[in-house]
């Protein structure tokens, strides 16, 4: 008959092809080296944002350019998703930016790969940091060597929507609030919303805002100094993993999927789709413009109301601007973050789309522009910054994040959810947090 | 044994090969030279030569060594011996976790896949009228299949307000964020992936295509239902068609990467339940910065592939009939 198929005519053609096909992008998408800046004329400057922060940068930068005819430069903006990705996969092809804006949290592990470029040898002569307290420099300075300068203050707070709170006739809470307090009106909420509006969203897995706080209130911090360790105690985890267990209980937090569904995903914030009224996101508000349509207040982070409580909070550079080493326009770039950290025009292009700004001179020029809730966020933020620089018994700011840290915030989060999806209990949670930690920190 | 030696191409050569067919090949290829045209074809390969190379066999060589080093894609790589593979199988939750994941998608979203397509394909193997059409809508999925854009609609479906609730709010029954609980995150991966079956539907309406007419019309005589036509005639006579289908998907299924990345946010969440493999072999050479231990990942699941491709192949030889 001869209708059928033969293994020759179907196996000759795809199957080999399929194959080699199929695994040549998973097995190759891994070579690379190291390499140099760009070098096409212009500078190349990269940001993340949203879309407010990315037209106030470009509105910056033609003011920039037209005072210095002779520094052209191409910008790139995006998200903060996939922004570091790229950025390491440009670093490895060698056509990294000569500017770009960089996370705090990231600094330390670039500068110590020798990715940016010290700036001390700027600093007084076309890089003038007038102004800028120690402690927010301190946010940009690795092993004693500044490597980025800070784009304004970083506070923790909580970001609480005002016109919720006010529609179920609940006042705001003080600014010497407890985590108690924080207790009793997220429970407030659910009870006066009929059921229907969590309180906070669960902080349980959350990091910088949060646990970071609660365990330097007990004067531990989150990374040892040499950042080989946890700085933390497994009593001081379980003590906050319970007190979030509680909340959930209570409905005062919401259940894990909401937490869950939320991850890397603003949009879906417990504020934003209205399930909460108060969130340690600060990105609702944070990063410039707000994603939601209702009335926002700020507040600090609680403070504890355990025995041997201490100041928990501290100011960190909210954003930087480095420049990287293997740049062939470095002095140009530092002309750049000059112009962003003092000149008045930037400073009232930029309001507080890159934080709330870190001089004095600068909050003074922009406060007269700002609309209630911007006036409200900064405030806010300079009450945080001087309470913290008052307090004789807070721990130094922390040290730089290690390598492998965001892994193990990360791990801090999935931990909680697991905690909280009922698939560990906190014990065992507990050790298997810790052992892993160590094995990521000591790898 | 002859010693038939011809000329100074030879000479150098010892011992004297036998003479056979790879004398007389040889003979062809000194011809073909003699003629002139012995290096053109290579010229004209030399862009797939490059291409092979270049994109291929220098990339893998590379990975391969750099499975055996501690890279940050930043600074250079150090030699650190097998300690990556030690630490995947001993020390790793994560891998796990990501192994589990993509083990429960590929056994379970490939048979519904197959199946699917293969009950479509013999529905649509029919002298309809408009059948063009038909087939256009199903096979349509799997044209938009690899795209972003169908990932990010998958999360809003399925998402704690999504549709899919609301769907099932019509019978009253409530639903759950099935993206965001870890147990069911995986199965709306999956079925995404069935829900794909247009390329494999393609390839059995092809193999329906040349299935004998003479014998489903001997076995009509013999009073055979649908039933047994089915499993007596249809089936067997396609199994080539199956298991190629089946290894192309599996080898599909492990190196799947969009929808996962979108789904999640690129997480993987919740609780790693989304954690296909390509997606930690990703996330641990561009996020984490550990390239090395990714290109053991990468290693690992090159040989997970070669190997499960090699099973079926044997295990094919019991189920899968050819005419030859």
């Amino acid at each position: 008959m001869g209708h059928q198929i033969s293994r020759r005519t179907l196996f000759r053609t795809v199957s080999g092809l399929a194959v080699a096909g199929a695994l040549g992008p998973a097995l190759t998408a891994c070579a690379g080296g190291t390499g140099a800046g760009s070098d096409n004329g212009s500078l190349t400057m990269t940001w993340w944002g949203s879309d407010e922060r990315h037209a106030a940068y470009k509105k910056a930068l033609a003011a920039f350019e037209k005072n210095n005819p002779k520094i052209k430069t191409e910008t790139r903006y995006s998200g903060y998703d996939g922004y570091f990705d790229k950025f390491n996969t440009q670093i490895a092809g060698g056509s990294a930016p000569d500017l770009l804006q960089m996370d705090t949290a990231l600094v330390a592990q670039y500068a110590r790969k020798g990715i940016l470029a010290p700036l001390d040898s700027y600093v007084g002569k076309s890089l003038d940091l007038t102004g800028f307290s120690k402690t927010l420099l301190a946010a940009g300075t690795v092993d004693g060597k500044l490597y980025g300068v800070p784009s304004g203050i970083g506070v923790n707070q909580l970001t609480v929507n005002r016109t919720g709170l006010e529609k179920l006739g609940l006042k705001l809470p003080d600014r010497e609030w407890t985590w108690n307090d924080l207790k009793k009106i997220a429970t407030e909420v659910r009870k006066k919303s009929g059921g229907t509006i969590y309180g906070v969203d669960d902080g349980g897995g959350s990091t910088l805002q949060c646990f970071e706080i609660f365990a330097r209130e007990k004067g531990q911090p989150f990374f040892s100094d040499d950042g080989r360790k946890l700085g933390f105690t497994a009593d001081t985890l379980q003590e906050w993993w319970e007190f979030w267990a509680a909340m959930r209980k209570d409905d005062a937090s919401p259940p894990p999927a909401i937490t869950s569904a939320a991850h890397n995903d603003l949009t879906k914030n417990a504020v934003v789709i209205g399930k909460a009224l108060f969130t340690f996101d600060s990105g609702v508000y944070g990063a410039g413009g707000s994603i939601t349509d209702v009335q926002l207040d700020f507040l600090p982070t609680p403070q504890g109301d355990f025995s041997g409580a201490r100041e928990g909070n501290f100011v960190n550079g909210g954003v930087l601007l480095s420049a990287t080493k293997a740049s062939k326009k470095i002095a140009d770039s530092v002309k750049i973050m000059d112009f962003f950290a003092q000149d008045p025009t930037a400073i009232k292009d930029m309001q507080l789309l890159r934080g709330i700004p870190p001089t004095e001179k600068a909050r003074s020029l922009i406060s007269a522009g700002l609309n209630e809730t911007d006036r409200r966020n900064m405030a806010m933020a300079d009450y945080i910054s001087q309470r913290v620089s008052k307090a004789t018994d807070a721990l130094p700011a922390p040290v730089p994040p290690p390598k492998g840290a965001d892994q193990i915030w990360d791990l801090l989060f999935q931990s909680n959810l697991a905690v909280a999806f009922g698939k560990k209990t906190i014990k065992a949670q507990l050790s298997e947090f810790f052992d892993q930690a160590q094995s990521i920190l000591a790898g | 044994m002859t010693t038939a030696k011809t000329d100074e191409a030879a000479a150098g050569e010892a011992p004297a090969p036998p003479a056979g067919p790879r004398e007389r090949a040889r003979q062809r290829r000194r011809a073909a030279r003699r003629r002139g045209g012995g290096w053109w074809p290579y010229v004209f390969l030399a862009p797939w030569f490059v291409g092979l190379f270049g994109l291929t066999v220098y990339p893998m060589l590379d990975s391969l060594y750099l499975s055996f080093t501690d890279f940050d894609l930043l600074t250079p790589a150090k030699w650190i011996g097998a300690q990556n593979y030690t630490h995947m199988f001993s020390n790793d939750p994560v891998f796990w976790d990501s192994v589990h994941a993509t083990l429960l998608y590929v056994l379970v979203s490939v048979p519904l896949k197959l199946a699917l397509a293969l009950g479509v394909a013999i529905l649509l193997n029919r002298p309809l009228k408009g059948i063009g059409v038909y087939r256009a809508a199903f096979y349509l999925p799997s044209l938009l299949g690899g795209a972003v854009a169908i990932a990010i609609v998958w999360r809003q479906v399925f998402g704690g307000d999504g549709l899919f609730n609301d769907f099932l709010g019509w019978f009253g029954i409530k639903g759950q964020d099935w993206i965001s609980s870890p147990d069911t995150s995986v199965y709306t991966l999956i079925l995404l992936a069935v829900w794909q079956f247009g390329t494999p539907m393609v390839i059995f309406l092809a193999g329906l295509k040349q299935l004998p007419e003479d014998v489903y019309e001997a076995a009509a005589i013999d009073g055979a239902g649908t039933l047994t036509r089915f499993f007596r005639i249809t089936l067997p006579l396609l199994t080539p068609i199956v298991f190629f289908n089946l290894i192309l998907q599996i080898v599909d299924g492990f190196k799947t990467f969009t929808p996962a990345y979108v789904v999640s946010n690129g997480t993987g969440g919740p609780l790693n339940s989304t954690m296909l493999y390509s997606l930690y072999l990703y996330k641990k050479g561009f996020t984490d910065l550990q390239m090395g231990y990714a290109s053991a990942l990468a290693w690992v699941l090159f040989l997970v592939i070669a190997g499960f491709t090699a099973v079926n192949f044997v295990a094919g030889r019991y189920w899968v009939h050819y005419d030859d």
